[in-house]
């Protein structure tokens, strides 16, 4: 079916994992071209994008992807996605997937979209990230950290049916190393439940703030960043919501081989540094996350990054709706992808009117999704509410539909 | 109202100290004391410069005060007046709440179970966290051990339960001399009544072997029973249940063969007999009856 449709054509590295994600569910070949093409420089996909269509191509069976010589070029014509199968490039039921050291995205920037792709997968999705670029923290690129996908982006996927055995373990922390580049950590993701078809959303009700949770976490550096951090964040978050807790999280450096001449074996310590990531959730089961990390090159006091983080926090959920910014593209996604039905979904103003919202519209109405219903939020809406009604494609699991 | 008292109250503090200094320096420590808790008292949420603008105004009145009233009746009442004014401030303290740095600590002390919950890789659900929120106290020790007690109760509860349920089952076969647990003969049935209470299909007492008339006699007696029950009924006009037929179902059903045997016909005298039955059922169904009107020649 996909062979005989032409390929969609996109420019730009601007959303391009979404789109490959988009085009792996969908089962559309996708073309993209002007990949970073004005940059002297650059140009051409990153590392992290390589890394993610290798990341792609071993989740998926049959994926073939030509890029251009100076890498400006992708086409890429989507396989099925398999998951991990037993005798497909895994080891213990895991794919083992390395990131270079030059990667300066967190590992997050793989997960979220892994984890779009695993309910649809044949098989459980079962990856094991490693190697010298994994970042466990947020990044100043705008990248999760791993506490907060875990808490409030794997949360979401309830809300579709979606909750059986998934699992996301962070065997080692890292913060960003040095020149912002890598990390040396390692994270395993389980995504044990498929489903044919994502349950219909009807999320119009974004409720109070009940409870925030937090991790506060420091590698490689003193405990009491943590504490400070803490000590901090709740004193902003405390009086508003008195379920507050934050947990603190110590871990060593990792260490990465670095040799010497006069000592081969020699190992230096590697993604130093401290972050706090923080999650509010409200009565309706709406998941709000803020994270703050401690800058690569060092000098910021922990106490500026809980404050930074608390207030962060506080002004994610003063954008209102049901999703934070962080979270809209996986909902809107999802309820994409679900049975032909109409699901709604409350959305903050402001939220709607990011630029990278816009864009996943755009791309999704070229994918062949039918637009959107926008109208005002009723009852008492101070915020300016929207709810966007999205009719489900109805195509859901091929795996699932042989088997 | 308030400010003319304040005044009033400053003038009699100045008062005491000018009163003071004339006295011997026990008397003024004491009265130093007592101004200072009064200022303390009065004037700590003020800010300085305010205190210093007082100042001046106190003075003039207190010079009049002075040239009004003698200096030791001033003293007692300032101590009444103090006190009474001391008592007051207290009772209307405010209370400062800084949110800014500070939170109960006794928060503070999580308990693990609400880290174990949330830290590990699971994806932490809203039900189960708020579930383990509930039942988490701050002393986790204290629950731990009184759910161990409870366990213990339960264990023992439900044991109690067993035996009073044998006992009501099986009260008919004790005499009313003997114990709880059944012996000789009467254990023999309560293990009979026990093992049929569990699914058993007859009682262990029942007697395969015996003569055929003996059976027979049995069968008769019990079948006469039942028709006089019936009889009897129905002279009465009671409705009975239908009469159930026992259809002879062991000759219906195959009988139970040996393994390895033939499984077809009778293997008699060293030869497998096979009747005719046993033949039709080799072959088939016969042609004639699937042709239906395509007979050939052959009838």
């Amino acid at each position: 079916m996909a062979t005989s449709q032409p390929p969609l054509r996109f420019t730009g590295h601007k959303n391009l994992v979404h789109r490959l994600v988009l085009a792996t569910l969908t089962g559309r070949t996708v073309h993209i071209s002007q990949i970073r093409s004005s940059s002297p420089t650059n140009p051409g996909l990153a590392p992290h994008e390589i890394s993610f269509l290798r990341l792609l191509e071993s989740v998926t069976n049959g994926s073939e992807m030509e890029i251009s010589y100076t890498g400006t070029i992708l086409v890429y014509k989507p396989g099925l996605i398999t998951g991990s199968a037993a005798g497909h490039g895994t080891s213990g039921g895991f794919i083992r997937h390395e990131l270079p050291a030059g990667c300066t995205r967190g590992v997050s920037y793989f997960l979220v979209p892994l984890c779009l792709l695993a309910p649809f997968s044949k098989s459980p999705m079962k990856v094991t990230f490693t190697g010298p670029g994994v970042i466990t923290s947020a990044t100043p690129a705008g990248d999760l950290s791993v506490d907060s996908v875990r808490t409030a982006i794997l949360p979401l996927y309830n809300q579709f049916g979606i909750f059986n055995n998934i699992e996301l373990r962070v065997l080692r922390r890292s913060n960003i190393g040095a020149h912002g580049k890598g990390g040396a950590g390692e994270v395993q993701l389980v995504f044990g439940h498929q489903v044919r078809l994502p349950k219909t959303l009807h999320l119009l009700n974004p409720g109070r703030i009940k409870k925030i949770r937090g991790v506060a976490y420091s590698v490689g550096v003193a405990a009491s960043n943590n504490a400070r951090m803490i000590e901090v964040a709740r004193g902003v978050l405390n009086p508003l919501v008195p379920d507050t807790y934050i947990f603190s999280d110590v871990s060593s450096a990792p260490l990465v081989p670095a040799p010497e001449r006069n000592n081969a074996s020699a190992k230096k310590k590697f993604g130093l540094g401290f972050g706090l990531s923080l999650v509010a959730e409200s009565s309706t089961g709406c998941f709000f996350s803020a994270d703050v990390v401690s800058p690569p090159s060092g000098g910021q006091p922990p106490e500026d990054i809980g404050k930074n983080c608390a207030y962060q926090l506080l002004e994610t959920i003063a954008k209102g709706g049901c999703v934070p910014p962080a979270a809209a593209s996986t909902m809107v996604t999802l309820m994409t992808m679900g049975s032909e039905d109409v699901s709604r979904l409350q959305i903050g103003r402001a939220v709607i009117a990011d630029e990278n919202l816009i864009q996943v519209a755009r791309d999704l109405s070229k994918f062949g999704a039918p637009g959107w219903g926008i109208r005002d939020a009723a009852g008492e809406n101070e915020d300016g509410d929207v709810i966007i009604s999205v009719v489900g494609r109805g195509i859901g699991n091929v795996g699932r539909k042989v088997a | 109202m308030i400010g003319k008292r304040k005044r009033d109250k400053s003038v009699v503090s100045r008062s005491t100290i000018e009163d003071s200094s004339d006295s011997p320096s026990a008397s003024t420590d004491a009265a130093h004391d007592v101004f200072r808790r009064y200022f303390e008292a009065k004037f700590q949420p003020l800010k300085p410069q305010s205190v210093q603008k007082a100042e001046p105004g106190e003075g003039m009145d207190d010079h009049l005060d002075e040239s009004v009233t003698g200096s030791d009746w001033d003293g007692l009442s300032e101590g009444e007046e103090d006190e009474g004014e001391d008592e007051e401030d207290q009772g209307v303290e405010v209370e400062v709440v800084d949110h800014t740095a500070s939170y109960n600590t006794k928060d503070d002390l999580l308990d693990k179970k609400a880290r174990k919950a949330f830290m590990s890789a699971k994806v932490p659900s809203s039900v189960t966290a708020s579930r383990s929120k509930a039942t988490s106290t701050k002393d986790t020790e204290k629950e731990t051990k009184k759910e161990e007690g409870e366990d213990a109760l339960d264990v023992q509860n439900l044991k109690n339960d067993l035996a009073l349920q044998r006992l009501l089952r099986e009260s008919h076969l004790l005499d009313s001399a003997s114990d709880l647990a059944p012996t000789g003969k009467n254990r023999h049935k309560a293990i009979d009544l026990r093992l049929q209470a569990l699914g058993a299909k007859t009682s262990i007492f029942k007697q395969e072997k015996m003569p055929s008339a003996h059976r027979l006699g049995i069968n008769a007696k019990a079948a006469m029973k039942e028709d006089k029950r019936r009889r009897e009924a129905k002279e009465n006009g009671i409705i009975l249940e239908k009469p159930t037929f026992k259809s002879n179902a062991s000759d219906a059903k195959r009988r139970e063969r040996g393994v390895g045997g033939p499984s077809i016909g009778k293997f008699a005298g060293g030869a497998l007999n096979l009747s005719k039955r046993d033949l039709a059922r080799v072959q088939g169904p016969s042609r004639r009856g699937r042709g239906k009107g395509k007979s050939r020649g052959r009838r």
